[in-house]
């Protein structure tokens, strides 16, 4: 498949200029870039998501019009997306059969789950078809849309980062996947930003910078290195001197259980000790009790049992305002979703975590003057590009966003900082600011809880590591004497006896 | 018959309410499932009360003035015409997004609005030509029991039996339904698929609509027969009601319509036995029977959603993942 | 979609002055609509249009007039306003509007003593009611998440029967044979200076209006609403407690509409209930609200002008024109208002811009409902 001169833009922005991009049959072809490279404009333009400005792509030397999903499918194109397009609350039968017109026109559930299994045996991918979406985990909600688009006769295969919502042992399982049917023929594109698995995979690579494509060549061969340099345009990195800290348990966590949002078991038993001026890196895949982690200290989601203490006081049961008037901040996973009013300008969302204390209020009097002047130094300070503290906030770029939460977080974090992902969804720079901030809070000695399933920013950044799954501490290390290997095992909730041996 | 002896022996309060309520639900069933096939596709519309005004209208307007003396064909007539007003209303939220609460009640007053000018010189006129009662088999005396299940006019059947089977069958048996489905919880999901959101959505729209105009024709057709002002007195707001209570099930929606139908028979039946309000006289107590469907229908909403709140169980049926939420495909 | 050399193109965020210029346009353009209809039917708009302002500001009595409807469609209209600045759509303002009215008549009737006194405890005894009237579906939606739409407006249905009840039952004056309400109340609120018709009753929704701009100006549960109706999430994250916050706004709202029913009830000449009590003013309240979405001043410019039209339709109601097309045209305006609300969410750019953005053409500002119309077709799937 080929693509000609792909142009497209939003608002103004041009994601892709003029791209030209081609994959050959029976190759996994990597497409590498940052965030906002245009990678997965790109590929949405190629699965009739989108819809280009200008370009032309052909199949198997056809041209064909991509001008909705069902073209796409119809041209042998199936993409599986990052966030998954699936209807949680209908069966694995039901989604695999969705909108294709090949399901019969009357049918029972039986006969979906029947014509469900056959597929499976065929393609050679199993998942129960009577599951709920919802009961699924999220590699195998992974394999029912790998299944739907291959069912449909998909002879290119898109996959958007498949990996960062799997455990290692997941991906390996993937990786296989995508082999076999690279060797089976078809066309596999899988989008990625991970140097190394794109190294292992992939048979050819082509890196996007700002929406130009900047070289298509064969994997064999290429450095990690080099690439890099192609996707982020020059050599950047954040020298992290790595501390060890002794003395008082500043944050300190002694037999915490709690629940997720459908009442199941979330956190078992976690004992987690957090010092003064250090970085504790939790490492672990999404969705194995770090969200819920940060919100037990944050009391946003309350604690079973076990006590949590902040410099000795048992903070177990304060309310959301006595823990921020501690001297906790909380960069939340989700930023847009739970730490900011996007229909609220940037002024009140600058005191959002901290408009009720005599900073700011008398009672119930709330003093303007004072919001705005904080809020004009909390935009400089982060370096936010905004017209004006009185634009709404959702008018900022999603950058200066998350710019915008994790100074104010730095700010109420006097003693502890619990960050979330910090730096999720950043281009390199601001990521790289949002590093030096959480940084500079551990050189003036707040105790640091930095969540990410970036493996490699958490060995950069922390100065101990504990891994999280299923909810609970797997093992704890110095970043000194810490090992990639034992921790991915760990993170794949691999025998802790064994990778924790010395 | 054997049955018709045991029925006619059990002369049982409940089943006389339930059997004579089944005329007065009528046009409650039409219009919440018209309004539960919107909302099975993510569109809540809640200009209900002025699309049964208008079906109705049209429907007497058909008679009346342009002469038509088949009963069928002035129901035709009102659908087409509640069909109009609901595709005025599709095209507003689904093509162009607009706010469907906002436009939903634009809806109602307006439909209101527009029936009741139209209906301004033909208040009392009785309808000839409305909907004759078949008997399912049998003859039995006036009033029985039996007579209050198995004697109605053919729109009876075809809503309280030939629809909802249709209906369940369509949603829950055919690939359509069962994209129709995905497309009121999770638009994005269908749309990637290959399922056209804006044309399932302005469809069963406007198809709602169609069975909500219905609902008010039968009225006028079958049930007062007569145009009166404000026709529809609240039944598509409490139809609204009965597709949450239903939970989006077209055979529950039947039972919600009854229960809201045996409220209503209820004053009927107290007044023909002579009860009374405690502590009041005889005519308040049919003053407070007409609070009676609105409190009961409120209270049907509620016990279920307290008791799966209480029970801190998620509930086996909830509302379209994306309902009364606009599509928007090119999102980022 | 594109025009030539301009497009049309989404934006992420509005501000609230594009959105309130934009709803504005789409009532002015929905009013233009009405008027073509009228001239189809074979009605003279500009006539109408004419004698509507003759009606209006020909005399004291139709400015007493406007002022006269404008208090209940505020009343219920501020009500229902405090409700959106959270996204909580309060439709039971009418219901409210009536339980206040009832218990004001009750107190009324049953209570001696002095004017003053009298009055006072009418007014509490109808914020109490209406606020009661709300009460289960706000426990509803606060607690168990109950959408509040449904059960606010089923609840209206009741208050009407209520009153019917009320007015030709156990309160029904047996000495007025002829026409049917209830007793009457001895007392009405004191006159407004200079004026025949107003009292001080006039004075309420515009301290209120005052009191809620105050509150959202410069105060932390302003604050809190805020945040609330903009994401409820980031509300619990500010350590919030949504639903209590819910709850009490809720009552709150029923509050003001149910004062609502007293002010109408203790202006001299109404002074007791009857079935036709309230014209559905809750629902004009209910298009003010959305007309001036979330600014208390636009609620009361926006008050005054449908309470004009309300008038006006009073009294061109002899002339041909019939109330029921009143509400006719309240649909058709709130649909202008709902479009010119979606239009807001467009840019008009220059198709051949280079990356850069556009500030000049805004979408809708421009045409009403059809610049609005038009202002969508980007987004259309098909």
């Amino acid at each position: 498949m080929t693509a000609r001169g792909v142009t497209k833009a939003f608002g103004g922005v041009r994601a892709l200029d003029s791209v030209d991009f081609e994959a050959d049959w029976g190759e996994v072809h990597a497409l590498l870039g940052e965030n906002g490279a245009g990678k997965t404009t790109l590929c949405n333009i190629l699965a009739g998501i989108y819809r280009a400005d200008s370009g032309d792509i052909a199949v198997g030397g056809a041209r064909r019009e991509l001008r909705n999903p069902a073209q796409a499918i119809e041209a042998g194109i199936g993409m599986v997306h990052q966030h998954f397009r699936l209807v949680e609350p209908m069966t694995v039968a039901e989604n695999i059969h969705l909108g294709w017109p090949e399901t019969p026109g009357v049918v029972t559930q039986r006969a979906l789950i029947d014509r469900t299994r056959r597929f499976m045996d065929e393609i050679g991918l199993h998942v129960d078809p009577t599951a709920k979406i919802w009961q699924l985990s999220v590699g195998e909600q992974q394999r029912v849309e790998i299944l739907r688009v291959l069912a449909r006769g998909a002879r290119v295969l898109i996959l958007d980062e498949p990996t960062a919502v799997l455990t290692a042992p997941e991906a390996e399982d993937l990786f296989k996947v995508m082999r076999s049917l690279a060797a089976a023929g078809l066309t596999v594109i899988f989008i990625s930003h991970k140097l190394n698995e794109v190294l292992e995979v992939s048979d050819r690579l082509t890196v996007l910078r700002n929406g130009v494509r900047e070289i298509t060549r064969p994997s064999a061969g290429a450095t990690a290195q080099e690439l890099a340099r192609l996707m982020t345009g020059e050599e950047r990195e954040l020298e992290v001197e790595h501390r060890v800290v002794t003395g008082e348990a500043s944050l300190d966590l002694r037999g915490v259980s709690a629940r997720n949002d459908r009442g199941i078991g979330a956190l078992h038993e976690v004992d987690l000790t957090v010092r003064a001026g250090e970085i504790m890196g939790i490492a672990g895949v999404s969705g194995n009790g770090q969200t819920e982690l940060a919100e037990v200290i944050c009391s946003l989601r309350p604690a079973q049992s076990g006590s949590i203490t902040l410099n000795g006081t048992d903070i177990t049961d304060f309310s959301v305002r006595a823990i921020a008037n501690m001297g906790v901040g909380h960069i939340p996973e989700d930023r847009i979703g739970v730490g900011m009013v996007l229909s609220a300008p940037v002024k009140d969302n600058a005191v959002l975590h901290n408009y009720w204390t005599g900073e700011f209020s008398r009672g119930v009097s709330l003093d303007r003057a004072r919001v705005i002047s904080f809020a004009k130094r909390l935009v400089e300070l982060a370096r936010v590009q905004t017209r004006s503290v009185f634009a709404a906030a959702g008018q900022l770029s999603g950058g200066n966003q998350q710019r915008l939460v994790a100074r104010r977080e730095a700010l109420v974090g006097d003693r502890a900082l619990v960050a979330a992902h910090p730096t999720r969804g950043l281009d390199v720079n601001a990521a790289q600011e949002v590093r030096a901030t959480i940084l500079e809070k551990r050189d003036h000695g707040c105790a640091v809880l930095m969540i990410s399933d970036d493996l490699d920013e958490i060995m950069l950044m922390s100065d101990r590591i504990a891994v999280m799954y299923e909810g609970r501490v797997m093992g704890v290390f110095d970043a000194a004497d810490a090992d990639r290997e034992r921790i991915g095992l760990l993170m794949g909730g691999h025998e802790p006896a064994l990778a924790a041996a010395p | 018959m054997i049955s018709a002896q045991v029925l006619a022996l059990i002369d049982n309060a409940f089943l006389s309410l339930v059997g004579s309520a089944i005329p007065a639900s009528t046009v409650v069933l039409l219009a919440a499932t018209g309004a539960m096939l919107g909302e099975r596709v993510g569109v809540l519309n809640l200009g209900q009360e002025g699309l049964i005004g208008v079906g109705a209208v049209y429907a007497v307007i058909a008679v009346l003035s342009w002469g038509i003396t088949s009963p069928w064909l002035a129901l035709l007539i009102g659908m087409a015409a509640a069909a109009l007003a609901g595709l005025i209303f599709a095209v507003a939220v689904v093509v162009f997004r607009a706010n469907q609460v906002l436009v939903g009640l634009a809806l109602a007053l307006g439909g209101v609005g527009l029936s009741n000018q139209l209906g301004t010189n033909r208040n009392g006129t009785p309808i000839q030509n409305t909907f004759q009662e078949v008997s399912l088999g049998g003859s039995f005396e006036d009033g029985s029991v039996l007579e209050a299940f198995l004697f109605h006019d053919p729109i009876v059947y075809l809503a309280y039996i030939a629809m909802p089977v249709a209906l369940w069958f369509l949603l829950f048996r055919t690939r359509h339904g069962m994209n129709m489905r995905a497309v009121g919880e999770n638009p994005a999901a269908a749309d990637a698929v290959g399922v056209s959101v804006m044309r399932s959505r302005l469809g069963y729209t406007v198809l709602g609509a169609a069975l909500s105009g219905a609902g008010g024709a039968y009225m006028v057709l079958s049930f007062t027969p007569t145009w009166s002002p404000d026709i529809a007195r609240g039944r598509g707001w409490v139809a609204l009601a009965v597709v949450i209570f239903a939970g989006w099930r077209p055979g529950w929606v039947v039972a919600g319509a009854l229960l809201y139908g045996s409220m209503i028979s209820l004053d009927t039946t107290a007044q023909a036995r002579g009860w009374e309000l405690p502590f009041f006289g005889p005519s308040d107590l049919s003053f407070f029977l007409s609070m009676l469907p609105y409190v009961v229908t409120l209270i049907a909403i509620l016990i279920p959603a307290g008791a799966a709140k209480i029970g801190r169980r998620v509930r086996a049926t909830a509302a379209p993942g994306a309902l009364a939420i606009p599509y928007w495909r090119e999102e980022r | 979609m594109t025009f030539g050399r301009w497009r049309l193109v989404r934006r992420l965020d509005t501000d609230a002055r594009t959105a309130a210029l934009t709803r504005v346009a789409g009532a002015v353009g929905a009013l233009l609509l009405v008027g073509l209809l009228l001239l189809l039917t074979g009605r003279n708009p500009f006539w109408i249009f004419f004698e509507a302002l003759k009606a209006i500001f020909g005399s004291q009595r139709g400015i007493e007039g406007v002022a006269l409807r404008a208090i209940p469609i505020l009343m219920t209209a501020l009500g229902v306003a405090l409700s959106l600045r959270m996204k909580v759509w309060n439709i039971g303002s009418d219901g409210q509007f009536l339980v206040g009215a009832f218990a004001a008549v009750g107190v009324g009737i049953h209570m001696d003593g002095p004017g003053w006194l009298v009055l006072t405890a009418m007014a509490l005894a109808a914020i109490a009611a209406g606020a009661a009237w709300i009460l289960l579906p706000a426990l509803a939606r606060a607690f168990w998440d109950v959408n509040e739409i449904i059960t606010t407006l089923l609840l209206n249905f009741v208050a009407i029967q209520l009153v019917t009840w009320s007015a030709l039952g156990f309160w029904r004056d047996k000495k007025a044979a002829v026409i049917q309400s209830t007793e009457k109340v001895p007392f009405t609120l004191p006159d407004l200076p200079g004026s025949k018709s107003l009292t001080v009753a006039l004075l309420v929704p515009f301290l209120i209006a005052l009191a809620l701009w105050w509150v959202f100006r410069s105060t932390t549960v302003g604050y809190e609403i805020d945040t609330i109706g903009g994401n409820p999430r980031a509300a619990g994250f500010a350590g919030i407690r949504v639903r209590r916050r819910i709850l009490t706004v809720m009552l709150v709202t029923g509050a003001i509409a149910g004062l609502g029913g007293m002010l109408q009830l203790s202006a001299p000449g109404a002074q007791a209930l009857n079935a036709g009590f309230s014209a559905q003013f809750g629902l004009s309240g209910f298009i003010v609200a959305a007309l001036a979405g979330a600014s208390f001043a636009g609620v009361i410019g926006g008050g005054v002008f449908i309470a004009s039209m309300f008038y006006a339709g009073l009294v061109l109601q002899t002339k041909g024109l019939s109330v029921y097309i009143i509400f006719g045209m309240y649909g058709i305006i709130l649909t202008g208002i709902a479009l010119g609300e979606i239009a807001a969410r467009f840019r008009l750019e220059r198709a051949d811009a280079d990356g850069g953005v556009d500030e000049s053409g805004d979408a809708g500002g421009s045409g009403g409902v059809d610049g609005s119309g038009d202002a969508v077709l980007e987004g259309a799937t098909t």
